[in-house]
């Protein structure tokens, strides 16, 4: 018999209860709702139809031959699953206080059960979308494999980031509000209602290093190789591809650093997580 | 860190501290922490002060003590919930706490489903829960009701079903807190002998509750918890009885039966102890089996030297066991005394083996008229000491046995712990599990190498 001087259990025993809060999450989100899954496409298509009327037809975001809702879709998806993460991973510890109380689990769980089940919102908007796609961008399954292992790197990197801000929410729990605010501003650095190119291209040189320096302009960036093509200002825009070195570089570097910190951060903070919360 | 993990423990936890921070009258705005940097202000608060606690494998311990003694704390360390902050906290097997039921429900979900997700949460596999579903939702008594959310339950029926997820975790160890009086009559009849099987059974089972009747029901050893501080380890019966004596008193500890000679100076005067030591002198304890020196010293008045020979007498006794140890007095041994001339000084020194075990031991002295018997000076507790023997024996004679063993088959290895008595292990647990200092049991056999062949 062993001997043991930790809890026993370690997340990777844990993918039974992993698999069990996600079902839960999806269950509770749709369960007495006549639209069910449909509810969760209603602000991408919303957005895409808003901001397609100001921009590309108000505001006249040059986008020459190219398509702008589809161009927005799909940044806009890696946004929402980014941010809707996070956004409800914030409160995950604070939230679950009584279960963090009263039973010992791999505290990892909570925030990474949340990434998950957004994971799977992302990839049934993608194939709800995805006669859009078609019918505006045309078939190129050799994007698939990008698309799904850019799922891959965002996944990973989300779960980081929402770790640490789940973490950090328990000693600061002003944090819960401030993730809104910071959100909202984070929206308008990553580009995802303008190509980046016409950051490059304005005068506002001085703006280039932050958008570069937000990894998230770079996941965006990828999901616009592999779904949309390159957006270009005058004539037709290049139909999806497969991302360009320098992205995966990037995107695999922020996924494997997020989660490497988020993890050691998170345990760390997660001992006293029964006292705190 | 204080201990080796030993597989005879299936709790073993060692002077463990656990604090808690508590948050000051003010907590600081957002605006003063971000330009001030004004921290949150903290009191400690210690809950659990340096608790030692042992638990055999197929014991069952209850944990009583009044509210916020710190009882439920202890056992979230036990289960790994809350970290040690000092001290050390082992356990061998596989754990299941009933700490809240039900917690971890979502009044959305179906009993059925909240039967799974809680069951991953205690850390049961999809399998075992398919395995003992069907015995969950009978023992839950829930019936029709298990695909209906949880949030139309009466709460007898959401702490039901709880209980009978908890329970067919099947753990090694199981920690209960304040579960067992949830649902109604037939209910807790149920639960508790359900608890009585997992005792039966040979498994381990820490036990938190008010509820003394069930608390006698289910468990031999009960602990005391005080101020986050263990104060009585031993048989139920008694520790009931000092759980009862605390709460009348709000006094500390369960003191001793009170010492049937109060301390006290009586006595007519004519001869007088004026001053009694014991040398060497020590700090702390004497050794057992060393000796020491009592010097006492005495003055008489004019009077009493007409009156015939004094005799001295001590008598050592063990207050917590109102025992009388040793007694002497110098008239037994022949030894009779000629009364000092006033302003002289006599003394007397008796050399003493200290053959006694553990313990605080309180010395009286007697000055006495040796052929009239009239009390001159009787000086109750005049002083006192603590002697320390080798943990092992426990009493007030050091009789010191050699133990030899003729067994054909030799030792039961030390790496093992006895099996259960349906295997063929001992009855009894071979220890005393009535003493009075817990956590003193002896590691090692102590065998005389001479006798044991
Ligand atoms: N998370 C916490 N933060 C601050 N103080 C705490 C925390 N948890 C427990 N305490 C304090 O520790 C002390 C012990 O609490 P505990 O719950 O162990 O008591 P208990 O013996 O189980 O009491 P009861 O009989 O009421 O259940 C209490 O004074 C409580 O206020
Ligand atoms: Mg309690």
């Amino acid at each position: 018999m062993a001997v043991r001087t930790t809890p026993p259990r370690t997340l990777l025993s844990s993918g039974e209860l992993l698999r069990n809060l996600v079902a839960k999450e999806l269950k509770v989100r749709y369960k007495g709702s006549a639209l069910g899954f449909l509810w969760s496409l209603v602000t991408p298509l919303l957005l895409t139809g808003v901001f397609t009327v100001v921009f590309a037809t108000f505001l006249r975001i040059p986008l020459g031959e190219g398509n702008f809702a589809t161009f927005f879709l799909s940044g806009y998806l890696v946004w929402q699953f980014f941010s809707n993460s996070v956004n409800s991973a914030v409160g995950a510890i604070v939230g679950n206080g009584a279960l963090i109380k009263k039973v010992w689990f791999p505290r990892e769980v909570l925030p990474l059960s949340l990434v998950l089940s957004q994971g799977v919102h992302f990839g049934l908007a993608l194939l709800a979308t995805s006669p859009l796609f078609i019918w505006q961008r045309g078939v190129h399954l050799e994007a698939i494999p990008a698309i799904l292992l850019g799922f891959l790197l965002l996944t990973a990197f989300t779960a980081g980031v929402a770790m640490v801000f789940a973490g950090l929410n328990v000693g600061f729990r002003d944090l819960q509000e401030l993730t809104q605010v910071i959100f909202l501003a984070w929206f308008y650095l990553t580009p995802v209602i303008y190509p980046l190119y016409t950051v490059r291209e304005s005068g506002a040189q001085w703006a280039v290093p932050f958008v570069l320096a937000n990894p998230v302009t770079w996941f965006v960036e990828l999901f616009h190789a592999a779904l949309y093509g390159t957006p270009v200002a005058v004539g037709p825009n290049p139909p999806p591809h497969w991302p360009d070195a320098t992205t995966w570089l990037v995107c695999s570097a922020w996924a494997v650093a997020a989660l490497a910190v988020g993890t050691v951060l998170f345990r760390r903070w997660a001992r006293t997580f029964a006292k705190e919360v | 860190m204080a201990g080796e993990a030993d597989p005879r423990w299936a709790v073993q936890v060692d002077g463990l501290w656990e604090r808690f921070r508590i948050a000051g009258d003010r907590p600081p705005t957002l605006k003063e922490r971000l330009f001030t940097f004004r921290r949150a202000e903290y009191r400690q608060f210690e809950a659990l002060k340096g608790v030692s606690l042992r638990i055999r494998h197929g014991e069952s311990v209850a944990l009583i003590g009044h509210n916020g003694s710190g009882k439920s704390t202890l056992l979230k360390c036990i289960a790994g919930i809350l970290p040690a902050d000092e001290g050390s906290v082992r356990v061998d097997g596989r754990l299941a706490t009933l700490l809240e039921l039900g917690a971890g429900f979502h009044p959305d979900l179906t009993g059925r489903e909240n039967v799974y997700l809680n069951g991953a949460i205690l850390g049961l596999t999809r399998r075992e829960v398919d395995g003992s579903f069907a015995a969950i939702v009978d023992f839950a008594g829930v019936g029709e009701f298990i695909d209906t959310p949880v949030r139309n339950y009466s709460s007898g029926m959401y702490v039901r079903l709880g209980f009978a997820i908890a329970v067919h975790v099947d753990p090694d160890v199981l920690l209960v807190d304040e579960v067992l009086s949830v649902g109604d009559a037939a209910f807790q009849e149920r639960s508790l002998a359900r608890m009585r099987g997992f005792v039966e059974r040979g498994k381990t089972v820490v036990l938190v509750s008010h509820d003394l009747g069930a608390v006698r029901a289910l468990c031999r050893r009960t602990v005391v918890l005080d101020h986050g501080r263990l104060v009585f380890d031993g048989p139920t019966d008694d520790a009931i009885e000092a759980y009862e004596e605390l709460v009348a008193g709000g006094a500390p500890p369960p003191e001793p039966e009170p010492d049937p000679v109060g301390p006290a100076r009586t006595g007519d005067g004519g001869a007088r102890i004026v001053d009694a030591r014991l040398l060497p002198a020590v700090d702390g304890a004497r050794p057992s089996g060393t000796t020491a020196q009592l010097v006492v010293s005495f003055t008489a008045e004019e009077a009493v030297r007409e009156a015939g020979s004094l005799s001295l007498g001590i008598a050592v006794r063990r207050p917590d066991m109102a025992l009388y140890v040793y007694e002497t007095r110098t008239a037994w041994r022949g030894i009779y005394l000629a009364p000092p001339r006033p302003g002289a000084t006599a003394a007397v020194t008796f050399t003493l083996d200290l053959a006694v075990l553990t313990g605080e031991y309180l010395v009286d002295l007697l000055l006495v008229n040796a052929s009239t018997g009239v009390i001159h000076d009787r000086w109750q507790e005049a002083l006192g000491f603590t002697v320390t023997s080798p943990e092992h024996d426990f009493g007030v004679a050091a009789l010191d046995a050699r133990i030899g063993v003729a067994n054909p088959d030799g030792f039961w290895p030390a790496e093992l712990h006895a099996p259960p008595p349906e295997r063929g292990g001992p009855r009894e647990h071979p220890l005393r599990e009535d003493r009075p200092s817990p956590g003193h049991e002896p590691d090692v056999p102590r065998v005389d190498p001479a006798l044991a062949r």
